[in-house]
């Protein structure tokens, strides 16, 4: 009984800091495919008098990741149906050169009206458009989320810190004389440990495994029975097989760590 | 004969070296040598004992165990050297969680011997303290004098080439003291252990040769 209870006090902190990073993950990728996603809707239209590459564009602002031209033959067409004595050609030769651009994130306002006075500052640049300002809301409360939610999580991990702490105390309370007398008669640490290495490996396991096991109902099972849009269309990244790798490093690190503290805080003394 | 301890112009201290309990003292012990060391209580018998098992570090002088000089020794060669030494406290410091026959193989446990040698010589040596039917019992289910004989179990189970004890019979009567007496007379005359005792009392009768040391204003004096 008491062994499950050193288990339990132990475990449970344990999977509240591993359930807050698994949130954190999945919290960062959905926002991360959210902006991606309002990344690609938005663009800005320019408008030049000489014809420039991805290349020149990028020299003015590093930001700027794609760069499409905008076929002028169809907007010579639509202008030559109303001009009788014009041919297309010379149309095509008096028309500027149009340019479709895109961003390699999404940035703020303030940064895409940096990017537009910089292009507007480009001599034989005439005019530049920016569109996707009907995102801007979605993507506020994108980012007020994501600041509540990483508060929320470094409040649960500080105070799942300090009670795997608390708990370290009572193992060390209730190892130190053993692992004394071990040193005594010369255990090395590893050897004097080995109980709470075993313990603790043991917990780290057991919460990576529920950690990830609750997250992989989620996506296989909750989430396409949800009805909520969100969950259903971002199933896959509600759980990936990497955070296992991720989760049982960080547990057996916040383990290892803390059973060697208790070893070495348990050492006898050599004056 | 080769000295097993030599100690020489040996000051020991607690509190950062403010507070000198031993000061200047030389002596040695030989090779085979049973060695009481008395004196009044306080007057460092247990401060010297912890300084051969390097609890204690000389803050000045020298002081050699088994050859190794205990000023300088790292921490890896300390624990080498206390898996060749026979360790027994008045307080036993038995591990209560552990049943009397892994308490006795500790030694061999650190050592890394097979589960297989670890029985064996534990029942040699239960039978050897005569405590056979206790094996699978915990120390907190032992009397004072059992539990003794535990940490006189322990203390030989790996042949010790010294035995240090810290007033082995200080918290037992007259018959379990005479018991432990025997068990270490027995460690050094056929075992051929170094055994050093510090104790307030020499027993009465005791069967074998030895030496006497007494802890008197810091200094060490032979007086047998």
């Amino acid at each position: 009984m008491k062994s499950v209870r050193d288990h339990l006090m132990f475990l449970l902190p344990l999977l509240a800091i591993l359930l807050g990073i698994e949130f954190f993950l999945v919290f960062n990728r959905v926002t991360q495919s959210s902006e991606e996603k309002l990344r690609e809707s938005y663009s800005i239209l320019v408008v030049s008098e000489k014809a420039m590459s991805l290349k020149d564009f990028r020299r003015i602002d590093p930001h700027i990741a794609e760069a499409a031209p905008i076929p002028k033959e169809r907007i010579a067409k639509e202008i030559a149906r109303g001009m009788k004595n014009t041919p297309d050609r010379e149309i095509l030769a008096a028309l500027p050169h149009f340019y479709n651009l895109h961003l390699d994130r999404y940035l703020s306002r303030q940064s895409v009206e940096r990017i537009r006075q910089k292009l507007l500052a480009v001599k034989g640049i005439k005019k530049v458009e920016t569109f996707g300002e009907n995102h801007r809301a979605k993507y506020n409360l994108f980012l007020f989320l994501k600041i509540i939610f990483w508060s929320f999580v470094g409040l649960m991990g500080l105070v799942s810190i300090f009670l795997v702490v608390k708990q370290m105390e009572v193992w060390q309370m209730a190892h130190r004389e053993r692992m004394q007398i071990m040193e005594i008669f010369g255990a090395p640490m590893l050897l004097r440990s080995g109980v709470l290495f075993r313990m603790g490996i043991v917990d780290a396991l057991l919460a990576t495994v529920i950690t990830a096991g609750i997250f992989a109902l989620l996506r296989y099972y909750y989430a396409p029975i949800s009805g909520i849009e969100i969950l259903m269309d971002r199933q896959a990244l509600l759980f990936e097989l990497k955070d296992v790798a991720i989760l049982g490093g960080i547990a057996l690190f916040i383990v290892i760590s803390a059973v060697l503290t208790v070893a070495v805080k348990s050492r006898g003394p050599r004056e | 004969m080769a000295n097993v301890i030599t100690a020489s112009k040996l000051t020991l201290a607690y509190d950062g070296g403010r507070k000198e309990i031993i000061k200047h003292a030389s002596f040695s012990v030989r090779k085979g040598e049973f060695v009481f060391i008395t004196g009044p209580s306080g007057s460092g018998k247990s401060t010297l004992l912890k300084s051969f098992y390097g609890a204690l570090r000389p803050k000045e002088g020298k002081l050699t165990v088994g050859g190794l000089d205990m000023a300088r020794i790292g921490q890896s060669k300390l624990l080498e050297l206390r898996t060749h030494l026979g360790i027994i406290f008045q307080d036993y410091k038995l591990i209560n969680e552990w049943t009397v026959e892994k308490n006795v193989v500790l030694p061999l446990i650190i050592a890394g011997y097979s589960t297989d040698i670890q029985q064996t010589q534990a029942k040699k040596l239960l039978r050897h303290v005569k405590l056979t039917e206790q094996a699978d019992r915990y120390p907190l289910e032992l009397s004072g004098g059992e539990q003794q004989r535990v940490g006189v179990a322990r203390a030989l189970s790996k042949n010790p080439f010294l035995i240090l004890a810290d007033e082995p019979t200080g918290n037992l009567d007259e018959y379990s003291s005479n018991v432990i007496w025997d068990l270490m007379e027995n460690a050094c005359d056929q075992l051929g252990s170094t055994v050093v005792v510090v104790t307030h009392r020499i027993p009465t009768i005791f069967n074998i040769p030895y030496r006497h040391f007494i802890i008197e204003n810091k200094g060490i004096y032979e007086v047998r």
